[in-house]
């Protein structure tokens, strides 16, 4: 009878393991029925979401890619007129960059981080949800765009002056300008939230050494995001503001410099390559030792790797302008930062063989995938270092050689890997085991399509075929290459087709699958798929890379409650924020529960951008409010009006609730963002210092002399607003922080006066760029003035309200980066301005 | 979050040095400012001292990084930090050649 007692406490454990799920599952389930679709701020639904809508962008990509390929089947071909032709070459290359890659990206990432990294959730679940609501908003305008006939045609980077109002007179830019600004909202959401969970959502224990490298290059990428996207948002919005108020930061004519869209376009574009690339090197990194049976070799160098990458590709912009007549020692310059980046690309290349040498690869469909990105992707990186070579770059440029190179790279750098990851974490996504083979055949039509259709376009270019030509000329040896490329381009389609039922049907009619069916070591396979709402009913303690090869019953042990958070009678969704460096678990967060409020936001969002896009400059101010209102209910209910002060966490430890923590989630957050910001106003200074030394007709009629009254507004504002805060924290404990945030509210005020006394003296900005480029860095001052006193100002309210007291003053450290960013960018930014003015007296 | 410095500062500071080099080229090329005024010979001058400046700065903060005052505790972040600060040496070396090697303005 020795089994009984033990078969008794198994009994029992699977009971409080099933108390324990239904307990969750209430908490932390999504609404039932359509209304979920809409409330869910669950990191589950809103990845699925994600990847669901970028890949119907991606499929509609694809349809256009095919009616290229049926155009240029033949010579002299009448199949699309130039004007239709235009809008699809524009529209295949827009949705494939911006609502494809990078929302696929961000959807892998949204569901899988948080169980890759032991934790429940993202660290902002309702951004989560904003980001993907403005995601199917923007998408949602240029599809329209596309259907109703308007849509953008003037190639995917837009170079002006063919996209301004000289060269695309019509409404066609402007859906690209503001749909696309309005889908980076999406990008920057996500890119903040992926920052924040990575460095401080962990299960404890999880040092940096110990992340699984899926999460490196997750961090890597968002960060790249950060830096890598504001230079293209304020390239959208000067020549929006050139093409709607006649500012002309690109009309040569009047101070402004077409270069100047280059240059912001590409600080963006270049290191976009390997923002698409690094989630690709992600999955792989992730499935080939799984596939190999073994662990990846070369962890630490993988890691170093992927940061040189991701820095280095910040070097490369003027790669893409070789032909624009930059000096010399500009070309060679650049010319060597590209061949350099050769090498840390190579060495993962060399970790993937080792890792694949020192294990038994099986070939799995998933390892089939990765098998052609290395063929694939090994010629685009070589072709790569080619055009990095400047006198080849002269001859290649915008031929056909480059279409190829950048499809090599991107498919099978991107698309390529992503169908690896796609099949390998299927059994996750959809909980059952892949019963139809259509996968296979898939494969080898969208492998042998693929090459059919760019390898011989390689020689197309060579041969002098342009890209974005309509139509050719019969003769100049192109037609054969065309018509195979066409041919193969419509087999490549049918294998994606394949693909897409294969994974429809299994999800619908396969069998239930297992826990860990490819038997790997990372968190995400813990626990039964598909995947309950709360991801793990107690969180692991973490003191592996591959936790489940070091402790097999980890997955039981987090399902019976055994580790952290493994209680459920607070009745609130629960999580653990950890120490950057060491994992060790330093504070409770209480994530918020469904809400329609960041689908309502988007929505009011979405108004601001349909203003400007119809003209309807009468909806950007209700726009503006709305969203200001609802930022207001956003933050209103974060924080706590009491203290709860230390809560058993489990194994013994007690910590305190995020409120009551110095720097809470939202400092993080905050940091992050201002990243994206710093990174934003450095672009706009950069273009300003660009205009000013290199544009022709300058200097302009007259500079900016704000006079004593804006010098000293400037600097008892700066003063006044760093010094708030400090105020409100120092007498917090004595007197309050109110004298504190009113000396901040004060300052902000000043900052505005600054800023209005800066552009009273220059009154039309469609003047010159220089009266533009000041209106701008003014129009920012004063933004980020504005936007510190409304921070006080709500503060105010909730020091009223009792969520600021001695022990509770996150609140206060925010508003602290607040203030110090917007002093600290309106000095630089009007003094800027007003520098030229001073020195010519 | 120290350790996110050490890990981010070397080629961060390759990325500041890289810019600020090609700006200084674009302001010694610019026909409206100091090409006027400076000859070929000082512009490539004030390039080549900007470069070795880089180079210093990278040397420095990888002996800092071996330091112990400033190096990183934890043995995986030290290895990838040194790695990293190497990297960004070899980087700032290479990317610096041309302002040996070519004309600036031509």
């Amino acid at each position: 009878m020795g089994w009984l007692p033990g078969g008794g406490r198994a009994v029992t454990k699977k009971a409080t393991a099933l108390r324990l799920h239904r307990a969750l599952t209430r908490i932390w389930a999504s609404d039932p029925g359509w209304r979920g679709w809409l409330t869910t701020v669950n990191h589950t639904d809103l990845g699925r979401m994600f990847l669901t809508v970028a890949i119907f962008h991606f499929c509609v990509a694809g349809i256009l890619a095919m009616l290229i390929r049926a155009q240029l089947a033949s010579p002299r071909s009448a199949f699309m007129g130039p004007d239709v032709y235009n809008q699809v070459f524009t529209m295949h290359g827009t949705l494939m960059m911006f609502l494809f890659a990078i929302p696929l990206f961000e959807g892998l990432a949204v569901y899988l981080l948080p169980k890759m990294l032991g934790t429940r959730d993202l660290a902002f679940p309702r951004l989560t949800a904003y980001g993907f609501w403005c995601y199917v908003f923007g998408g949602s305008m240029m599809i329209f765009a596309l259907l109703a006939g308007i849509a953008p045609n003037a190639g995917w980077f837009m170079y002006p002056p063919l996209s301004s109002t000289l060269g695309s007179p019509g409404i066609n830019s402007d859906f690209w300008l503001i749909g696309i600004t309005f889908v980076e909202i999406s990008a920057i959401s996500a890119a903040v939230e992926i920052t924040v969970t990575v460095l401080r959502y962990r299960a404890p224990g999880m040092r940096l050494s110990q992340m699984p490298i899926f999460a490196w290059y997750a961090l890597v990428t968002a960060v790249m995001i950060l830096t890598g996207f504001p230079p293209l948002i304020l390239g959208s919005i000067l020549l929006e503001l050139e093409r709607a108020f006649g500012m002309p930061f690109f009309q040569v004519a009047d101070g402004g410099d077409a270069l100047l869209w280059q240059h912001l376009f590409w600080l963006f574009g270049h290191p976009e390559v390997y923002i698409i690339f690094l989630p690709a090197a992600a999955a792989i990194s992730t499935i080939v030792p799984v596939m190999a049976r073994t662990t990846l070799m070369g962890y630490g160098w993988i890691v170093a790797a992927a940061i040189s990458l991701g820095v280095l590709s910040f070097g490369l912009w003027v790669h893409h302008m070789f032909t624009t007549g930059i000096p010399h020692m500009g070309l060679a310059y650049f010319s060597a930062a590209s061949t350099l980046v050769a090498v840390p690309t190579a060495v993962q290349i060399f970790a993937w063989i080792g890792t694949m040498w020192k294990g038994r690869p099986e070939m799995h469909l998933p390892m089939l995938w990765i098998i052609a990105f290395f063929a694939t992707f090994v010629i685009g990186g070589l072709t790569g270092v080619m055009v990095a070579v400047v006198p080849f770059d002269w001859q290649a440029h915008d031929t056909y050689f480059i279409v190829a190179h950048l499809h090599y790279v991107l498919i099978g750098g991107f698309v390529f890997p992503m169908l690896a990851a796609l099949y390998y974490w299927l059994p996750h996504f959809i909980g059952r085991r892949r019963f139809f083979r259509l996968g296979e055949t898939a494969f080898w039509l969208i492998f042998t399509g693929f090459h059919g259709t760019f390898f011989l376009l390689h020689l197309a270019g060579l041969l002098g075929m342009r890209r974005r030509i309509p139509s050719y000329e019969p003769g100049q040896g192109w037609e054969v290459i065309n018509i195979i490329a066409s041919v193969s381009g419509f087999l490549m389609a049918i294998g994606f087709a394949l693909v897409l039922i294969d994974i429809v049907a299994n999800a619908l009619v396969a069998v239930r699958g297992s826990r860990d069916p490819w038997r790997a070591g990372t968190l995400e396979w813990a626990m039964p798929t598909p995947a309950a709402a709360y991801n793990f009913a107690s969180l692991p303690r973490v003191a592996s890379r591959e936790p489940l090869y070091a402790e097999p019953d980890l997955a039981v042990r987090i399902a019976r409650g055994d580790g952290y958070l493994g209680d459920a009678s607070r009745g609130r969704r629960e999580t653990l924020v950890v120490d950057v460096a060491t994992g060790r678990p330093e504070h409770l967060v209480v994530f918020p529960g469904n809400t329609a409020l960041p689908i309502v936001m988007a929505a009011v969002t979405g108004g601001l951008f349909l203003g400007m896009l119809i003209k309807a400059y009468w909806l950007v101010p209700i726009s503006i409010l709305g969203v200001m209102a609802l930022a207001i209910r956003w933050v209103w209910t974060l924080g706590a009006v009491a203290d709860e002060g230390e809560i058993p966490v489990g194994h013994g430890l007690a910590l305190k609730p995020a409120p009551e923590v110095e720097r809470p989630p939202g400092w993080w957050g905050t940091l992050f963002l201002f990243v994206a910001n710093a990174t934003f106003f450095g672009s706009l200074l950069f273009g300003y210092a660009f205009l000013f030394t290199i544009a022709p007709n300058w200097p302009p009629p007259a500079w900016a002399q704000p006079g004593i009254p804006g010098f000293a507004l400037l600097a008892l504002g700066a003063v006044a607003a760093a010094a708030g805060p400090r105020l409100a924290r120092a007498r917090l404990a004595a007197s309050g922080p109110l004298a504190g945030l009113a000396l901040t509210i004060a300052g902000a005020a000043a900052l505005l006066g600054a800023a209005a006394l800066t552009v009273i003296g220059l009154p039309d900005p469609s003047r010159h760029a220089f009266d533009a480029t000041v209106w701008v860095l003014a129009a920012y001052a004063a933004l980020h003035a504005a936007l510190a006193g409304l921070m006080a100002a709500i503060l105010w309210a909730r020091v009223r309200k009792g969520f600021i007291a001695p022990t509770r003053r996150g609140d206060l450290n925010i508003l602290g980066l607040w203030a110090d960013y917007a002093a600290g960018a309106a000095l630089i930014a009007l003094l800027a301005a007003w520098l030229p003015g001073v020195l010519a007296g | 979050m120290r350790d996110i410095l050490r890990l981010s500062l070397p080629l961060t500071l390759w990325l500041a040095t890289f810019s600020g080099l090609y700006a200084l080229h674009g302001l010694l090329c610019s026909s409206r400012f100091a090409q006027a005024a400076t000859p070929d010979e000082a512009g490539r001058f004030l390039l080549t001292a900007a470069a070795l400046l880089a180079v210093a700065l990278q040397v420095a903060l990888l002996l800092a990084l071996r330091s112990g005052r400033w190096g990183a505790p934890s043995g995986f972040v030290r290895r990838t930090s040194l790695t990293l600060g190497l990297i960004a040496l070899v980087a700032t070396i290479w990317t610096s050649l041309p302002i040996a090697a070519v004309s600036h303005c031509l």
